[in-house]
């Protein structure tokens, strides 16, 4: 049985419903991530689980509890917010101090775990300074301290990286990624940036509108997308109907013969394929997965050229060699790479 | 030429507070410094002898420990009153600007005809007395007016809008993820209010605290309309002194000693804040 089970949740806020029936499953020390854009639900259904607020229906249960209508006091799980919420009026220590002292442990008990996870995330020394006085990096780690010193049972993150740089976010991640693995715990990490989910998490669960979509490891979601919305998230940019022949093949809408190594039972498909995987090659040009179009539009975008090129069977979206130039009205032969489109059902 | 556009920027900020300046140094400093002369100078030489025998004069003790006693107790009083219901304006309210409206609705009447109400309420024959008898809790109406307990209850009328806006004005700063991540460390609903909420709304406290202080240490109409002729306060007193005995340097000296008072009580407040929240 998974560690933490959401069973046909309804929650959101008066008449506006964010989640709709939602389920998902979170094993014992499994890093999960919950990934879509803002207004999905995935920061409704972190607070949910954290006991900030309580669904309208359905149940929460962790480790084979109810723990649907269980205080947030009571429930030992650590929360990281993406403002930090250190209180201002404590010193680093008494920050992170607070959630034993709430515990009533003994003080040298106290002393010794806050100092532990002082140094665990290398803030040792800064335990008499005032959030105020810290950088943004610092900040982050004194919160991750704070949640991570009460040993809680679950660490719940709400974007706890998008207020930082771009080059702290990555040592960061890699920092958050690490405790993690030293210390053993299960999390589940809310965030909107696809590399930074992909980078630090077991599993992968893309929301949409309220719904999980798909709920994989990252390479899986990657390679293998479910839907045309993971598919385009996940960076797929060229889509196109194609039929199963008798022969077994697939034609696209044309007629055309597309060869696909992606395997999937059904009948008619939505093929998909991400731009740096179609070649451009001269007009004329002949061969399997071969379709001749005109070059719309050119975009240099440094490391390579976008050009738009209608076809017969859509417009495609190609990275092209940034050293040769494609004026508009350029007739080329677009190459579909075999193995590289992936079959949405 | 930047430099000079700033100069003359200088120039014309400067014209702009000049009338402000001008009002408060020649009607404020320059009385107040010429007050304070008054008290040292009785008989046109320095002398303190003026406060020598005013502290001494039993009769003085006792309304400037009244005073003190009457003006602490308000603020205590508009403490506690307005910190809840500041607390539940800011953070739980969902017509906040309706709640504050009503909150300082009070303020829109006179001190005056607050004090007439409170007399007509607390009278002889007013609400409280007749409700106090019919129910059986007082065989005969109860002296309710015109000693402390009618001031403090008029005090803490006139002056709880202060104390309930300075606490708001703070309140509504304190973000609410901290009270859910006090909650998550394991702090009950009470316990996360007064290690965090209630640190954090010191410095509103204190604001309010000075003002109700200083208001009811320097309000008039209320202790003479509210009080009796044996619960004199300093401001009364001071218009004891001037109007009635017409001894303007007593009467300065009063004022000295209110000013003095005032100000010494309003760093306590302040230190005291610091204690519980070094970073306000």
């Amino acid at each position: 049985m998974a560690l933490l089970e959401l069973k046909g949740i309804t929650a959101g806020y008066g008449q506006n419903v964010i989640l709709r029936d939602f389920n998902l499953n979170v094993e014992r020390g499994e890093f999960v991530s919950l990934l879509g854009s803002s207004g999905c639900g995935k920061t409704t259904t972190l607070r949910l689980i954290a006991g900030f607020s309580e669904p309208m229906q359905g149940t929460i249960s962790f480790d084979g509890r109810d723990y649907t209508h269980v205080p947030l006091h009571k429930r030992n799980f650590g929360f990281v917010f993406q403002s930090y919420a250190l209180f201002p009026h404590m010193t680093v220590f008494d920050n992170v101090a607070f959630g034993l002292k709430m515990r009533k442990l003994d003080k040298a008990v106290i002393q010794r775990d806050v100092m532990q996870m002082l140094k665990l995330v290398d803030l040792e020394g800064f335990e008499n300074r005032y959030p105020r006085e810290m950088s943004g990096g610092q900040r982050q780690r004194v919160a991750l301290a704070r949640a991570m010193v009460i040993k809680p049972d679950l660490m719940l993150f709400d974007e706890p990286l998008s207020n930082l740089d771009a080059k702290l976010r990555v040592k960061m991640r890699v920092e958050i990624r690490r405790i993690q693995q030293e210390l053993g715990f299960t999390a589940i990490y809310v965030t909107h940036d696809q590399e930074e989910c992909f980078a630090i998490s077991d599993k992968v669960a893309i929301m949409n509108k309220g719904l999980i979509e798909q709920m994989d490891a990252p390479s899986t979601i990657y390679n293998s997308p479910n839907t045309e919305f993971i598919a385009r998230f996940v960076g797929f940019e060229n889509f196109f109907e194609l039929t199963r022949m008798q022969s077994g093949g697939f034609a696209a809408a044309d007629g055309t013969a597309i060869r696909v190594a992606d395997q999937k039972p059904g009948e008619r498909f939505k093929g998909c394929i991400r731009p740096e995987d179609v070649q451009v090659r001269p007009a004329g040009e002949k061969g399997p997965n071969a379709i001749p179009g005109e070059v719309m539009v050119s975009t240099f975008l440094g490391r390579h050229n976008q050009l738009n090129v209608k076809t017969a069977i859509g417009e495609f979206v190609v990275s092209a060699d940034q050293t040769q130039a494609f004026p508009i009205g350029t007739a080329v032969t677009l190459v579909l790479t075999e193995n590289k489109i992936k079959l949405i059902g | 030429m930047k430099p000079s556009v700033n100069r003359k920027n200088r120039w014309i900020a400067a014209a702009l507070v000049l009338p402000g300046v001008l009002f408060v140094v020649f009607f404020m400093l320059i009385p107040l410094f010429s007050l304070c002369l008054t008290s040292f100078f009785p008989d046109e030489l320095f002398s303190l002898s003026s406060y020598f025998s005013l502290f001494g004069d039993v009769y003085f003790q006792q309304v400037f420990v009244r005073s003190l006693r009457l003006s602490l107790l308000s603020t205590a009083v508009c403490a506690l009153l307005g910190f809840p219901t500041a607390y539940y304006i800011a953070k739980h309210s969902r017509h906040k600007g309706m709640m504050m409206a009503f909150a300082v609705f009070p303020m829109f009447t006179s001190p005056v005809i607050r004090s007439f109400s409170w007399m007509v309420i607390l009278g002889k024959k007013g609400i409280v007395n007749s409700a106090l008898v019919s129910l059986g809790i007082f065989a005969k109406p109860q002296g309710l007016l015109y000693n402390e307990f009618s001031m403090t209850v008029g005090f803490v009328q006139l002056f709880l809008p202060l104390m309930i806006l300075s606490l708001i004005g703070v309140m509504d700063h304190i973000p609410d993820d901290l009270s859910e991540a006090a909650g998550s460390l394991g702090a009950t609903k009470l316990g996360a209010f007064f290690h965090v909420v209630f640190p954090l709304s010191i410095s509103g406290l204190v604001t309010g605290s000075v003002l109700v202080f200083t208001g009811c240490m320097t309000a008039y109409t209320t202790p003479q309309l509210l009080g009796g002729t044996d619960t004199r306060v300093l401001a009364t007193m001071i218009y004891q002194y001037a109007m009635s005995l017409r001894d303007w340097t007593q009467a300065s000296v009063v004022a000295v000693v209110m000013i003095v008072v005032t100000m010494m009580i309003s760093g306590v407040f302040n230190a005291l804040s610091r204690k519980i929240n070094p970073m306000a």
